[in-house]
């Protein structure tokens, strides 16, 4: 499967955020996006994951809109992002089984042990999200965007709050889903620590993707 | 059955939240005590002043719950994290709304022991049909209120939004509530009443056909 961004153009009251940003991921790549803040980086990522709809131009799922079949698409999607979007009155096993039922994955239990060790959460596995620290909230959120073993994963900042340990993690589970074809686009400013996995560099400026 | 699985988190989420259930539960009781003040000592009609009571205390209360399910998922990135999944809309809010029907029922039965003592109301021999009264009125509050909260989601001042919203859309329904519970507790039959049932299930089921229908477009716009 191949995500496309055609042209997509984005404006916030008076202020254009993408003017023509287009990027294709295809299976295997780990993209990183770079860009100053306000650049619209998160903008480009949320209309990716078909949260935001652009202005104009469209995000293609296989040459189809994805608004056509957004459902689908969002099955086919892991994001991650600033917020950990998870309930902080839950613990991490609660919400990943919540998250795993909606999604429809079979044996929603299956990969959340998996998932949990591999973050080194499972001592915290049973202790509720209230009390965790904003690494340890990332590790939680990376987990449920890789629960449902996507076929894209769209990770905003995703080293944003993890230790040494918690970048080796992510960067193994994002070296292995590229050898399994998934494709990814990492967002962020984090060359050094993302340089393990990326494949390809680009840059927004201007609300516009260029190579870097 | 994604909107079980919806349901059960709220309410997982309601009964860790000893804050929100506290204030809940000592609002709608004061505002029974306040009102059973307000009417006495001396009731002119005992069961039409004590179904207005409850029915009145219920709305207040049913609006810090809906505001509550709303807060829930803004917390954890307003819906971005429910849409996420590819779930269905509606599944999603049938979800909400069964949790809050489950929630206003507990708080219901924390006050029609209140309201039977501050007003010296009610009898066992009507409680079955009092519980089908209230299972209407709280299907058709649940299922407007869950569509309204999540209109009024992000906005400054939500609950009084909600209020505005609510109570003029749910004036039929709260008339029939009073007017059927008057009737339970005044001798027993409905038979005088009996058509305010009909207009009850209506409301139930145009609120939710009409969130089956606009449910999907609130949620991605208000994003």
């Amino acid at each position: 499967m191949i995500l496309r961004a055609d042209a997509v153009r984005k404006r916030f009251d008076e202020r254009t955020v993408l003017a023509g940003a287009s990027l294709t991921l295809a299976p295997g790549e780990v993209v990183l996006l770079s860009g100053a803040n306000g650049s619209g980086k998160t903008t480009f990522a949320r209309i990716l994951a078909t949260l935001l709809p652009p202005d104009d131009g469209e995000v293609l799922l296989d040459d189809e809109p994805v608004g056509e079949r957004r459902r689908a698409a969002r099955r086919a999607i892991g994001f991650a992002t600033h917020q950990p979007l998870l309930y902080s009155g839950l613990t991490p096993v609660e919400n990943l089984e919540f998250f795993g039922r909606l999604a429809g994955i079979a044996g929603a239990h299956a990969p959340i042990p998996a998932l949990l060790e591999r973050f080194g959460l499972t001592a915290f596995a049973h202790v509720p999200l209230a009390t965790f620290s904003r690494g340890m909230l990332q590790r939680v959120a990376l987990s449920r965007a890789l629960l449902n073993d996507p076929s894209f994963l769209i990770l905003d900042e995703p080293y944003a709050g993890l230790d040494t340990e918690g970048v080796s993690a992510l960067n193994a589970i994002l070296g292995e889903g590229r050898e399994r074809g998934t494709a990814t686009l990492l967002v962020g400013h984090d060359h050094d620590r993302a340089a393990a996995v990326t494949t390809r560099r680009v840059h927004l400026e201007r609300g516009r993707i260029e190579p870097s | 059955m994604t909107f079980l699985t919806v349901a059960r988190k709220d309410l997982m989420l309601y009964v860790r939240d000893a804050r929100f259930l506290a204030t809940l539960g000592l609002f709608s009781a004061a505002l029974v005590l306040i009102l059973s003040v307000a009417f006495g000592p001396i009731f002119r009609d005992p069961p039409l002043e004590a179904a207005a009571t409850i029915w009145a205390a219920l709305f207040f209360a049913g609006v810090l719950g809906l505001s509550r399910s709303q807060d829930l998922e803004a917390e954890s990135g307003g819906s971005d994290a429910l849409r996420l999944t590819g779930a269905d809309p509606f599944a999603l809010y049938l979800g909400k709304t069964l949790a809050n029907i489950l929630l206003l029922s507990a708080v219901f039965l924390l006050l029609l022991p209140l309201t039977a003592v501050f007003f010296d109301v009610g009898s066992l021999k009507a409680l079955p049909a009092l519980l089908c009264v209230v299972g209407l009125a709280l299907v058709g509050y649940s299922a407007w209120g869950t569509l309204f909260a999540a209109l009024a989601r992000g906005l400054q001042a939500r609950e009084l939004l909600l209020s505005v919203l609510l109570f003029p859309s749910l004036v039929p329904l709260w008339i029939g509530a009073v007017k059927l519970t008057h009737a339970l507790w005044d001798g027993g039959t409905i038979e005088p009443v009996r058509d305010w049932i009909k207009v009850m299930a209506v409301m139930d089921i145009l609120g939710l056909a009409l969130a089956g229908w606009l449910f999907e477009s609130i949620q991605e716009a208000a994003e």
